[in-house]
């Protein structure tokens, strides 16, 4: 399994769009210290930043958008160039195969959101007004961890259709309808959408500012609407390989 | 044990209502070049997806190495090397970057096997050309390169040399020849090219409709379709037995009541006719053919479509 993983990353080899994405870890970061710099005030709590430069947009639009590109393109170059074939008889399990793509898109994650982590403490730290604590920035790396792990499974679907697919255009489109549900739903019920689940789990101490939530918090409801949908996609995912002969 | 590397039995395959393949029966002979000549859509490629686990059977079976292919794919995948259809690779990588993900994989200890797969394909080692800029030949010889990286006892090879260029398909043809001669490999190849096979191959199959019309040894199709006497008499059963006992002569074949193909040339005809008359067989026509395998190739397909 990790030599299937390392080849993955061989794979993304001069695809620097790929990297490029990564830099959009630093966007709200960037965005949430003009906000501060010129309109509102952190009132000298960091959390209040943390909470748009890391928890807010990026958690539920920016992180799954980014997630479903990589998928995407995780997927592209085998379903385009008829490539699986030639992977089956090495052969290379089709389980494994998904599997590695997932500890990709994972790994990927979880760095997106140590990079966010990063850039929110340096933007925090260029704001002037939030002293540098040691204690918030290890609670921010804390959630910037949990969200990167739990994203990515979130975004299990996402890789699942990705792998039914040729092209780039259907995954991506369904990955952008997959975020904006994930925050429209979050206010409805929170256990259909597993990116609202994820909410759920993150927030779970009412410790995230703006993530209070209203309805009823049951965070063993939030695990089993992730696996479910994990679960679902996995299956998906099995028989799509299953037919790409 | 079997002698045979690969055999199907009954092999079928039906799309919807229609049958690609028809209860085809190959038989590749350990260490020889198996040619399948036949159309496009004939079948070909569908019987190598079959072979391979690639594609379910309808019905019939496929053996691998004396034992039928089916749950023990990952048992035989290391022994085997394929082209199906066109080679895909990563176009963000070189052919050696490509290779080297295929050589992890499959988990190729020889050193430098990367390398010897190249320099025998004729590509460059360690080339900075991307294989996203790779001509089409270029792409056919990195899928050859990438069928025997790993050194296997059988390769297939689904028209391996689909886009080269005439020097290219000379150099590929020998190659593979080498491959069968020096190292005693297995080869299935495919192709709609009859001279291609016909330069390859030591044994052919040829399919038409997904029928496979003839299995035979190139050697025993040249000899039947060289030059032959084709002699029209009123009894052939009665002018066999006076050519045998008058002229001794054992390569002759009864194609019906009144008609005979005889391979020897050197016969005199017309003490050939006069034999005949005189044992009462009447002689209708006698004439000298020459069919190329091209001529029987179509006849036995029904027409046009093999190069």
């Amino acid at each position: 399994m990790l030599k299937l993983i390392q080849i993955e990353f061989l794979k993304l080899r001069r695809r620097t769009f790929v990297w490029i994405m990564m830099f959009s870890a630093l966007i709200m970061p960037f965005l949430a210290y003009l906000l501060f710099k010129y309109a509102w005030d952190t009132g000298g709590d960091p959390v209040q930043f943390y909470k748009w430069s890391a928890f807010g947009l990026t958690l539920f639009i920016v992180l799954p958008v980014v997630l479903g590109i990589l998928s995407t393109m995780l997927m592209y170059n085998e379903n385009q160039y008829d490539m699986l074939k030639q992977l089956w008889i090495v052969p290379v399990s089709k389980m494994r195969y998904f599997f590695s793509k997932f500890f990709v898109v994972l790994i990927y994650s979880v760095c997106f959101m140590l990079v966010t982590a990063v850039g929110s403490v340096i933007f925090s730290i260029l704001l002037g007004d939030i002293a540098f604590d040691w204690q918030n920035v290890l609670f921010l790396i804390r959630k910037c961890l949990e969200i990167g792990v739990i994203t990515a499974f979130a975004m299990l679907p996402i890789l699942a259709i990705a792998t039914t697919q040729n092209g780039y255009i259907l995954p991506v489109a369904i990955t952008l309808i997959y975020a904006f549900l994930g925050s429209i739903i979050v206010s409805i019920n929170m256990y259909i959408h597993p990116l609202s689940s994820m909410a759920v789990i993150v927030a779970r101490n009412g410790d995230i500012p703006g993530l209070n939530n209203t309805q009823v918090i049951s965070i063993p409801l939030a695990f089993l609407s992730i696996f479910i949908w994990g679960i679902v996609s996995v299956l998906l995912a099995n028989v799509a390989l299953a037919r790409r002969k | 044990m079997t002698k045979y590397t690969i055999e199907t039995k009954q092999l079928t395959k039906i799309y919807k209502d229609q049958k690609a393949v028809n209860n085809v029966n190959i038989h590749v002979k350990k260490g020889r070049i198996y040619g399948l000549l036949g159309r496009n859509g004939a079948g070909k490629t569908t019987i190598m997806k079959m072979i391979l686990g690639l594609t379910s059977t309808s019905s019939g079976e496929v053996d691998v190495f004396g034992k039928n292919i089916k749950g023990r794919e990952k048992q035989v995948y290391p022994r085997i090397g394929a082209i199906i259809e066109t080679p895909g690779f990563y176009p963000n990588l070189t052919g050696t970057e490509n290779l080297n993900i295929f050589a992890k994989l499959r988990g190729t200890s020889a050193p430098n096997a990367v390398k010897n797969a190249l320099e025998i394909v004729g590509l460059p080692y360690k080339d900075k050309k991307l294989f996203g800029e790779y001509s089409l030949g270029m792409k056919q010889r990195l899928g050859i390169a990438n069928a025997i990286l790993h050194d296997p006892e059988l390769l297939i090879l689904d028209e391996p040399t689909n886009g080269l260029d005439p020097i290219g398909i000379a150099e590929v043809r020998d190659f593979i020849k080498k491959l069968s001669v020096e190292r005693g490999k297995t080869i299935l190849i495919s192709s709609h090219i009859l001279t291609e096979i016909s330069l390859l191959a030591d044994d052919i199959g040829i399919i038409d409709n997904g029928i496979l019309l003839e299995e035979n040894s190139m050697e025993e199709l040249k000899r039947k379709n060289g030059k032959y006497i084709l002699l029209q008499v009123s009894d052939a059963a009665k002018a066999s037995l006076i050519l045998e006992r008058q002229f001794g002569l054992k390569s002759y074949s009864v194609k019906d009541d009144h008609t005979l193909q005889i391979y020897n040339n050197s016969l005199d005809m017309a003490s050939v006719n006069k034999a005949l008359i005189l044992g009462d067989v009447s002689v209708i026509s006698s004439q000298l053919c020459n069919d190329t395998l091209e001529d029987y190739f179509r006849k036995i397909t029904g027409g046009d479509g093999i190069a």
